[in-house]
């Protein structure tokens, strides 16, 4: 076994828990291994509201969660600002909600928890919530402001995973775990495929962490291990705008379809939940159904949504934790899970890091990198806290932006929004790098090539979790081609550039499916046309 | 739920075919404008997300609406733009901009002087120091204004005998036929009275506000659309429709003014007739009688202007030609004359605004007709200035074609 | 406003209709809602004489005594458009000749007949490059003619991509679009 397949720690799992376990490893001095069976972010990171929760939808019941929400939610807004909107955010009650339980008594009730858990809430009328909000329900009986805000995921990975490579982590993605390697009770490392390749290889490390979401169930499987897993689906719907500028909750009880997230250029509603098999959590429908009935909760919220464009719909799997039957397990709530499975089930080398939320990941990230540590004997503190994310030392777009010479453009401008501080090392050389590619989202050919540069895009799909390239109006139908020729080109192989579109197309299909009727079923007779049929426009020189 | 499958919010419509983009007479002339698309319904999405967003080249849209014309899903492309442009721009308007724009205050001044300010502006240092002042093109020809108003001329000749008639309208005559050529509004008079109706002005006209709107003076412009829309209902009120000459003024009247200028128009609208469109209904169902005088012969090439177009009632206007027994109208192909009202004036404009306009200079050239037919006053001073071929409004066509005295005779009984 | 025929709709079907139509000494008039990609063949239009409302589109029709008497545009207001026979090329969803809701297909501006499938999951394959069954929804009709309520409008004909069947989404359908537009020509002039 050669001596670079050695490392004190290989993570399992490329989403936002795992990205930041690496980065926090690395940065206490760990050398670190990232395995990733696709691309960053590509389960349930990717695959949510992308909502900077203020902790007050748990203040009620789960206290705990609540303060690690808000503790969370502050750190993020220093560390991370480039990938956080700080929209605020509105708890609504309706004049229905009264009806079942939950009117302005529970209203009170809710204030009080926040304000016990460190949440700043503070009820506001009507008149108030309609000029702060103005697409907001307009029967609403009461309102509540709190500090939510809007957080984009793929972002907040990949600022991540960078941070970790910076600090010396290796990071391979379409790599799949296999096995482990094992002597005994003790685990000694992983057997992994690559996917592209087809090679087989193993990598040793005296602590391996399972990172791997709602697939960490089968990587504990192959120690021997039970966790009591439950995949709860959660359904989303995109709509072709900014609906709102302020994350619309309602106040009551959590349910289906109850959160209302703008982010970017878009607004979300989510979300459903449903027990899955766990054989069907890699390939996820929504179905006619769910979409009915995020409409429907929807307009609840915001009357507009039933005249507003849907791009597209898709759906994630929460990696909730059913029951820790063992007490030894070291759980600080019941929302993160963390388990030494030496203490817990008397495997050496394995812990495993779950549950939890998107926005609580940098807390998991540190509690999974304390046990790592404990085992290795580092007592190095985390600083993970006080250390802004790279692109986020200066992220705000108004700053950023004037980085360029001249007159910055909306290519420009956009880049610095997604990129933040980093954009600076976009090269606008010619006039083809200024051009945009995806003209929905701004995205230039400098961008692009800036992302496969630095930020390890192999396919379409890869190139939009960076830069929202074909997540806009047309869901790709004008860029695909242009973009799979620049992407092509990037890589070296122009060959590669109808297998690119090819993949893209059908990821786009699969969200349009779900929601294809009205102007979106007139995108997609557009798209096949320009796809199969015509090529009216000149996407052949960029 | 969503049972009104095609987005309420106009903009979400846009399938991002880039037709609009096709016709687009700045974009193929200026690569500094991003286009119809981008600047509309692309920009939008991302002025939502942040004002930052706002692109200083909007500026370059001329709001000649072809884009709304071409675009298959009815978006809204221009207006989504001047919105932005009247949201987002918040620098204060340049004096030459203020001085283009304020149709109605600068015509009584200049009118007084008439005689003193069109020998200026037509001397070469004069225009030099506007180009170097306020940034008035020095090779443009601006338009004369002429010494005597027509609301002064119809006060003194005409207003007195309309009563008489047994059935009555009220004219809109916009800012041009009142300061500028007042020749077309008396036209307009004979025309009419010719068919048996007495013609009436609107109390306090007030600019349509088309060129305050184009130069950022948003307030200006929807205090005189209130003041027009207060007269327009007393006319109606008083069995008067409003009968308006200036295809732009009606686009603005009609379309600008509910979607820009948030001033409600619903109950006034159906009374606001296009002169072309009214007369044709008028004349097709019967209701006048034109006598058209024997041997008037003419060859004439109809170009139809952008707002027309966006108006979509240019039928009206070539199918009233053709009823001149000696017409023959050529309709030219669809092109926009580059000169966009107040745009075409401003130095940073004037070679986009001639290149603009060469397909349409080539054919009319190409055509060689007698006169060239078109509705619009500012199409009329950019052709004849580019091309040397008069340009004639339908309405004085019609004032030349008609037997005015054995049509007035005949509608009379 | 009488017409010998009115086109409705300006792509390649509306167009081979009214060129053929119109140098055959038939007046016609086109109402053609935005461009398209046959838009050379607008101008050979106006030269032999038609009328093209550009930018217009219509919104209503009367159907009288199982016979199209008249259109209504958004731009005329109340001049009917009026015509011995009516060419209805609409097109397909992206020129809102059909319109898609959650749960049904429907012919907007006549309510004709459509033939599609009311389970909205089996509008669509998986695979972006299959065939899709949406693209084969379309008017119904019986000879040449447009049914609506199972009842054929006598002098309503509808062409090109308008029709179930045929899309020039899925393929190269250009000589069907022509050859439905010719075949409508056909039965209008011996009429």
């Amino acid at each position: 076994m050669p001596i670079n397949n050695e490392f004190d720690v290989i993570i399992v799992g490329g989403g936002i828990t795992g990205a930041g376990t690496a980065r926090d490893c690395a940065m206490r001095g760990l050398k670190v291994l990232l395995i990733e069976r696709h691309d960053i972010a590509t389960g349930a990171t990717g695959r949510n509201h992308g909502l900077l929760h203020s902790g007050a939808r748990y203040a009620l019941k789960d206290s705990e969660s609540a303060e690690e929400c808000i503790r969370e939610n502050k750190i993020l807004r220093s560390i991370a600002s480039n990938c956080i909107e700080d929209t605020g955010g509105l708890f609504i009650t309706l004049p229905e909600d009264a009806d079942s339980g939950f009117g302005l008594d529970y209203q009170t009730k809710f204030i009080d928890a926040c304000i016990k858990a460190g949440i700043d809430a503070q009820a506001i009328s009507p008149e108030e919530a309609r000029e702060k909000e103005p697409s907001v329900n307009p029967s609403l009986i009461g309102a509540v402001v709190v500090p939510d805000g809007s957080v984009d995921p793929f972002r907040l990975c990949a600022a991540n995973v960078t941070d970790a490579a910076m600090h010396g982590a290796k990071i391979l993605v379409y790599t799949e775990f296999l096995d482990f390697i094992r002597e005994g009770d003790t685990i000694l490392g992983v057997k992994v495929l690559d996917t592209r390749t087809g090679l087989k290889a193993e990598y040793r490390a005296p602590v391996t962490v399972n990172a791997a979401g709602i697939w960490g169930h089968g990587v504990a499987a192959k120690a021997g291990i039970h966790i009591g897993m439950y995949p709860a689906k959660g359904a989303l719907l995109v709509f072709g705008h900014r609906v709102n500028n302020v994350v619309i909750n309602r106040c009551r009880k959590s349910a289906d379809g109850d959160i209302l997230v703008p982010g970017d250029s878009v607004t979300v509603i989510g979300t459903t939940s449903t027990k899955v098999p766990f054989e069907e959590c890699d390939n996820m429908e929504v179905t006619p159904e769910e979409v009915s009935l995020l409409l429907r909760e929807g307009c609840a919220l915001c009357p507009s949504l039933a005249s507003t464009r849907i791009l597209r719909a898709y759906a994630g799997v929460r990696p909730l934790v059913a029951d820790d039957s063992d007490p030894s397990g070291r759980s600080i709530s019941r929302g993160i899970v963390c388990l030494d499975h030496e203490t817990r089930d008397g495997v050496k080398g394995f812990v495993s890091i779950t549950g939890g939320k998107l926005m609580t990941y940098r807390l998991m990230a540190e509690l999974a990198t304390d046990a790592v540590c404990r085992k290795l004997g580092e007592n190095k503190l985390c600083e993970t806290a006080e250390t802004p994310l790279p692109g986020s030392v200066d992220g705000r777009i108004e700053t950023v932006s004037k980085r360029f010479e001249g007159k910055v453009s909306l290519g420009q401008k956009s880049a610095a929004g997604r990129q933040g501080d980093l954009v600076g090392k976009l090269r606008f050389d010619s006039e083809a790098d200024r051009q945009l590619v995806c003209e929905c989202e701004n995205v230039t050919l400098a961008e692009i090539k800036y992302a496969v540069a630095e930020l390890g895009v192999t396919s379409l799909m890869d190139l939009r979790r960076r830069t929202r390239v074909g997540m806009g109006t047309c869901q790709g139908t004008l860029c695909i081609r242009k973009a799979a020729k620049a992407l092509a080109a990037a890589l070296g192989d122009p060959s590669l550039e109808g297998k690119l579109a090819a993949d893209y197309l059908d990821e786009r299909w699969k969200g349009m499916r779900a929601v294809g009727w009205g102007d979106t079923l007139r995108e997609m007779e557009f798209m096949q046309r320009v796809y199969k049929y015509e090529k009216p426009y000149s996407y052949d020189e960029i | 739920m969503q049972e009104k499958n095609i987005s309420a919010n106009n903009f979400e419509q846009c399938q991002k075919c880039s037709l609009c983009e096709t016709v687009c007479p700045v974009m193929a002339n200026n690569p500094e404008y991003g286009g119809p698309k981008r600047s509309g319904p692309d920009g939008e999405r991302y002025r939502l997300k942040n004002g930052i967003f706002y692109d200083d080249s909007l500026k370059y849209c001329l709001n000649c609406k072809r884009c709304e014309v071409a675009c298959p899903s009815g978006v809204r492309i221009a207006d989504l733009i001047q919105q932005a442009r009247i949201d987002f721009n918040r620098r204060p308007p340049k004096l030459r901009d203020m001085m283009l724009a304020s149709t109605d205050q600068m015509g009584p001044v200049a009118s007084a002087f008439a005689p003193i300010v069109n020998f200026s502006l037509g001397l070469a240092p004069v225009k030099g120091l506007l180009d170097v002042t306020i940034g008035l093109d020095h090779r443009r020809t601006l338009p004369k204004y002429s010494s005597e108003t027509f609301v002064r001329w119809f006060n003194k000749h005409a207003a007195a005998s309309q009563d008489s008639f047994r059935k009555h309208v009220s004219y809109y005559h916009g800012c041009y036929a009142n300061y500028n050529y007042p020749q077309l509004a008396k036209d307009f008079v004979a025309v009419m009275n010719a068919f048996g109706y007495g013609v009436h002005l609107i109390e306090r006209e007030r600019c349509c506000g088309v060129a305050k709107i184009a130069n950022g003076m948003i307030e200006a412009a929807t205090r005189d659309a209130k003041i027009n829309m207060a007269a327009f209902r007393k006319s109606i009120s008083a069995g008067r429709d409003i009968i308006t000459v200036s295809t732009t003024c009606t686009m603005t009247l009609l379309e600008e003014y509910p979607e820009l200028l948030k001033v409600d128009n619903g109950d006034v609208k159906a009374h606001i007739n296009l002169v072309e469109q009214f007369l044709y209904k008028a004349i097709a169902s019967g209701e006048v009688k034109p006598v058209w005088k024997e041997g008037w012969k003419a060859r004439a090439a109809y170009h139809c202007p952008c707002h027309q177009e966006r108006l979509g009632l240019g039928i009206f206007t070539t199918e009233l030609l053709k009823m001149i027994p000696g017409m023959e109208l050529i309709e030219l192909e669809s092109n926009c004359c580059g000169i966009a009202g107040t745009y075409g004036f401003k130095k940073e404009n004037f070679k986009v605004s001639q290149m603009i306009g060469r397909p349409l200079f080539d054919e009319i050239a190409a055509v060689a007709p007698e006169f060239v037919a078109c509705e619009c006053e500012t199409c009329k001073w950019q052709i004849e200035m580019s091309t040397g071929v008069a340009v004639k409004n339908p309405v004085s066509i019609l004032a030349d074609a008609l037997d005015l005295q054995k049509t007035s005779e005949l509608n009379s009984l | 406003m009488k017409f010998d025929v009115v086109i409705i709709g300006g792509g390649l079907a509306g167009m081979t209709a009214a060129t053929e139509l119109q140098s055959s000494g038939l007046r016609c008039a086109v109402v053609a809602e935005g461009l398209s990609l046959h838009n050379a063949s607008r101008s050979g239009f106006k030269a032999a004489g038609g009328t093209l409302l550009q930018g217009d589109r219509v919104i209503s029709g009367r159907i009288e005594n199982g016979r199209l008497t008249g259109v209504f545009t958004e731009k005329l207001g109340d001049t009917v458009l009026e015509a011995d026979n009516f060419i209805l090329a609409s097109g397909k969803y992206f020129s809102r000749g059909l319109v898609a809701d959650m749960d049904k297909v429907y012919e907007p501006l006549f309510g004709l007949d459509v033939q599609y499938e009311p389970d909205r999951s089996k509008w669509f394959d998986r695979s972006f490059a299959a065939d899709q069954p949406f693209l084969d929804f379309g008017v119904k009709t019986e000879g040449l003619l447009a049914l609506k309520d199972g009842v054929p409008v006598a002098n309503l004909y509808p062409v090109g991509e308008v029709l179930a069947g045929i899309s020039s989404a899925s393929g190269d359908a250009t000589v069907q679009i022509r050859n439905s537009a010719l075949a409508a020509v056909k039965a209008i002039r011996r009429n």
